[in-house]
């Protein structure tokens, strides 16, 4: 006890009255020497010689007393206060160096927060609700089939009240569009229809009124009230904080809007977020758009479904008791759950959803490696301006050694400063970095829904930036500080100012070869994905983007009924159709690279389904008889929808190619019948025509079957059509007179997605995904190649100024200008040489890596590298080129009077 | 009178604690006391022992007390403290029982 208060006030001692500690070892030391040099002279040395051999005796008195001062535990605070008042005077001095050093570093860091910023809202940050570590999301598979994350709301109820020992709540949700419509302002949103306990499950707390209740959403059309999201209320709503109590037209329904979400809460996924919440039960009975028995029909899946582990239950013990439940359910109802297996996931590691999370992760893996590769290249920048210093200050070094800096000191020091400048730059960058993160939110995707791509400041974002410029400090710090410290004192000492030999030049070379790599490698992968890009863009989609114009509606939301709304869809269509310029315009539910689209399961005659294995789940599209000619689809067996298929003439469809190829191979389509299982009434089509193949969704792998219903025979309450106008006219104008068709047949009918079809595919599940991982990777590569340039630059105006004296003589001796410049842009030329090659073998390696994130351009597009090659490589010619016309002015008499 | 020899590392610690059990000591008391009660076998050099006392007094098992030397100069003095003892003890069985352990191995080699 008594040890510890004794050690605690040396410590005191030494860190506050450090002056009376260092005054009282110099007196212990001196008494040492005086007792040594008295007991010499009682020897019988002579005074001098007695002093002499007590000084030889004790050696170094400043080093020992620094290895004493060493032997108090506080002396590293010591030292590094010492060295922190050092370092910033340092940087003070060169206020040139200190802001092009933090400036470069601050991109580099900003690019990894940034990036990181938008990786951790996506991917690692918890859900604002109560313990989300607890949030599991459940998926199946039946038999062999894909792993499916919708469940029909019968299992799910099935599969919740009979899990309760693994699971202390499960909810389930649905999303899709709906129209809401406030005091006639209309609009569409993401809408998400909840089982009652969503809310409660999550424990989240109504930012406004309240939120749903555990009660509501079990008798279908009991409950029609509606939450809204904060965001949803924000933009649209403008935050009427009086909107509680006030009705919103779902789909031309009043809902009661009763609560707002929290702020901050979009759903179980942030892009695209949840705008609005209904009660799940909201969906049934008298809806229109839904069959009258989704509570209770196990074919139709939309609902996702999330549980709440009991504390100690684990993932394996869960999925246990889930399939408990499922091999029960696929002996009970072998028609619709044959063969189910039900597995588990933790939330986190499940976004967007377990099918797709490994994906998401890659790409995040790739960026962060692309970013951080962004972070070497500032480094090796940096690395390069600390050697150039770190060659200046050896003589200084030596000193310090002189004076009895241990060699430990000495790298101490080297790497304060550096650390120091790396966490400045690392501040800047954060800075950068939360304000390039805003910066991303806030980029307009034109997209319908809402995409929260960065979902602001964390403590991880903090983290991240912080470690990444500590790495930063102490890689650049550590490379100089070993090269100083071994420095030989006396060398050092003895030499003149200009001592830099070639070795270091080299090394320093050797940084630049390094970046120039690193930047060949970036701009090659922006290359790869842009590419990428143009090639899914030009890739043979099916249909003709080029020259259609978009508008979305619903008549259902100002009332129509079916044949009012069927009546108005003819007005609209024969108007815009005679419009001068238009060659033709059609309608269709289902736009490619939607948001939406219908899908069905549809029983095929004259095809056996396989045993064990649900039916087959199409996409499908209701539409105008014009459709195939405005899209430029071509028909390749029978016909097209014509005026004639309307309400009560035989019900026809038409297959694509693949539908027709997947249940009736080898056979003639024409003629034969299929149904689907899910609407109200569900009549079997004849076959009576077969399209060419589109894309309809996804951009890679074969396409899919589909099927085209007509308008006039399938007309349904509450779904959206997309009129289609293709018009050699300028899209604006084509817009505004759509616009004003409509409105002269229904004033208040609001239009949603006005945009050019082009416009329209550049959607989640369109180009977006391949435009954000081009755009940003193009953003990477020019940052590195600013960098890369920045240091060939540096290097090689460092090494012309060092050889001012040596071209001073070669000028002397009549060398020519030309000649000069020819030595000085070899030696560019050769560290750029070697940087492209290195850089393109890496770039391939990581290229082959990465493959599976390319479309239609291979790893090696010999394209791709020749052009980025050339581009860099002049562009570090040039770099080179500027310190080299600064050379060949020089004087001789000046050159040689230097130094 | 054979050359000094150099102390086995970590053996100065003990030295300096069990030649304080007698009386406070300055630095070069200590020093001198090793040499001659080792027969000027050991010598302690003044770069190794002052960062020993130094590093023992930071460990709080010796306690430092400035006063006047025998010739009337200002000399820091060394005393044991109480867990400084316990810790001598200690380290004293350990030692004992590593060189008898050592002499059993040699013996054994000889016979």
């Amino acid at each position: 006890m008594t040890r510890w208060l004794a050690k605690i006030s040396l410590r005191m001692r030494s860190l506050f009255h450090r002056r009376t500690a260092d005054g009282e070892l110099d007196t212990e030391l001196r008494f040492h020497l005086e007792r040594q040099i008295a007991a010499n002279v009682s020897a019988g040395m002579s005074q001098a010689e007695a002093r002499r051999a007590a000084m030889r005796e004790f050696g170094g008195v400043e080093q020992l007393k620094e290895e004493c001062r060493d032997m108090r535990d506080t002396n590293y605070i010591h030292d590094f206060l010492h060295d922190l008042r050092f370092g910033l005077r340092m940087l003070r001095k060169s206020p040139g160096f200190t802001a092009v050093a933090i400036l470069t570093l601050a991109l580099g860091i900003g690019a990894n927060t940034a990036i990181f910023g938008v990786i951790d809202s996506l991917l690692l940050r918890p859900l604002p609700v109560e313990n989300p570590s607890q949030l599991t999301v459940l998926a199946f598979r039946q038999g062999n089939g894909p792993l499916l994350t919708q469940f029909s709301i019968a299992d799910f109820r099935d599969l919740c009240s009979q899990t309760a020992g693994s699971f202390s709540d499960m909810m389930g949700f649905q999303l899709g569009f709906d129209g809401l419509s406030l005091e006639g302002k209309a609009d569409r949103a993401l809408t998400a229809y909840v089982s009652g306990n969503f809310f409660s499950m999550l424990d989240l707390k109504a930012h406004l009124g309240r939120l749903i209740l555990p009660s509501e959403g079990e008798t279908p059309g009991a409950d029609p009230v509606i939450v809204l999201s904060y965001s949803y209320w924000k933009a649209h709503l403008g935050s009427d904080q009086r909107i509680i109590g006030k009705k919103i037209l779902v789909n031309g329904r009043p809902n009661t809007v009763v609560g707002v979400a929290p702020q901050g809460f979009y759903g179980l996924y942030p892009a695209p977020g949840v705008e609005a919440y209904l009660p799940l039960a909201m969906v049934s009975s008298d809806e229109p758009g839904w069959p009258s028995d989704v509570m209770v029909n196990r074919i139709l899946q939309n609902l996702y479904v999330v549980g709440r582990l009991r504390p100690g239950a684990t993932l394996q013990s869960a999925g246990a008791a889930l399939n408990v439940v499922a091999r029960r359910l696929s002996t009970q109802y072998p028609e619709s759950n044959k063969g189910m297996t039900v597995s588990v996931y933790s939330e986190r590691f499940a976004r967007p959803d377990p099918g797709t999370a490994g994906t998401l992760m890659k790409v995040a893996a790739l960026f962060l490696t692309l970013v951080a590769m962004v972070l070497l290249l500032a480094c090796a920048n940096i690395a390069n301006l600390l050697l150039v210093r770190a060659t200046g200050r050896e003589r200084e070094m030596a000193v310090r050694a002189a004076l009895g800096a241990g060699r430990n000191r000495l790298v101490r020091q080297m790497l304060t400063e550096s650390i120091l400048l790396a966490l400045l730059g690392g501040l800047a960058g954060l800075l950068l970095g939360l304000w390039g993160g805003r910066a991303i939110a806030s980029i307009d995707l034109h997209q319908a829904v809402e995409v929260h791509l960065y979902s602001g400041f964390d403590w991880r974002i903090f983290a991240y930036s912080f470690a990444a410029a500590l790495l930063t400090g102490v890689l650049v710090g550590m490379v100089p500080a070993l090269r100083v410290s071994r420095a030989h004192i006396g060398a050092a000492l003895h030499e003149s100012g200009r001592s830099i030999a070639a070795g270091k030049n080299r090394f320093r070379s050797g940084l630049v070869v390094l970046q120039v790599a690193g930047s060949l490698m970036l701009l090659v992968i922006a290359g790869l994905f842009a590419r990428s890009l143009v090639a899914v863009q030009h890739s043979n989609l099916g249909f003709d983007p080029q020259n259609v114009v978009e508008l979305t509606m619903d008549p259902t939301e100002v009332g129509l009924n079916e044949t009012q709304g069927l009546a108005f869809y003819n007005s609209v269509l024969a108007r815009i159709n005679a419009l001068p310029g238009v060659q033709s315009a059609a309608l269709t539910s289902t736009v490619p690279m939607g948001n939406y689209g219908s899908n069905d399961y549809v029983k095929v005659s004259d095809y056996q389904n396989p045993a064990g294995q649900g039916l087959p789940l199409v996409f499908y599209g209701v539409i105008s008889a014009r459709f195939f000619e405005t899209m430029h689809i071509p028909i390749l067996r029978g016909r097209s929808f014509t005026e004639g298929d309307v309400s009560g003439s035989p019900y026809v469809a038409i297959v694509s190619q693949a539908f027709a190829n997947r249940f009736w191979p080898k056979q003639n389509p024409i003629g034969k019948h299929f149904a689907k299982v899910s609407g109200a009434t569900n009549p079997l089509y004849e076959v009576v025509g077969v399209a060419k193949d589109a894309r309809f969704s996804g951009l890679t792998g074969p396409i899919g079957p589909f099927f085209y219903l007509p308008l006039a025979q399938n007309y349904a309450l509450g779904t959206l059509q997309t009129l289609q106008i293709r018009s050699a006219a300028a899209p604006d104008a084509v817009i505004r007179e759509a616009q004003g068709v409509v409105r002269s047949l229904a004033p208040d009918l609001p239009l949603f997605s006005i945009q050019t079809m082009e416009e329209g595919l550049d959607t989640l599940n369109g180009f977006l995904l391949f435009q954000l991982g081009a755009g940003f990777a193009a953003a990477l590569g020019l940052l590195g190649l600013i960098l890369a340039m920045v240091g060939v630059y540096g290097v090689i105006s460092y090494s012309t100024s060092q050889r001012t004296h040596e071209i001073g003589i070669r000028v002397a001796l009549g060398a020519q200008q030309s000649e000069i410049l020819r030595m000085i842009l070899r030696q560019g030329f050769l560290i750029v040489a070697m940087g492209l090659i290195v850089g393109s073998v890496a770039a391939f390696a990581f290229a082959r890596v990465i493959s599976n994130f390319l479309v239609g351009v291979s790893p090696a597009d010999p394209a791709t590298y020749l052009i980025v090659t050339i581009v860099l490589g002049l562009v570090a010619l040039l770099a080179c080129y500027i310190p080299a016309r600064r050379a060949i002015r020089v004087d001789p008499t000046v050159a040689l009077r230097y130094e | 009178m054979s050359k000094p020899t150099d102390l086995v590392q970590g053996t100065l610690d003990l030295l300096i604690l069990r030649t304080l059990t007698h009386e406070p000591m300055h630095g070069w008391g200590i020093a001198q006391r090793i040499q001659i009660v080792s027969n000027q076998v050991l010598q302690v050099r003044q770069g190794a022992l002052y960062p020993a006392l130094h590093r023992l007094e930071q460990q709080g098992w010796i306690r430092a007390e400035w006063g006047d030397s025998e010739n009337n100069r200002r000399a820091k003095f060394y005393s044991l403290t109480k867990a400084g003892q316990k810790y001598l003890q200690r380290e004293k069985a350990n030692w004992e029982r590593l060189s008898s352990a050592i002499g059993l191995v040699l013996d054994e080699a000889r016979s």
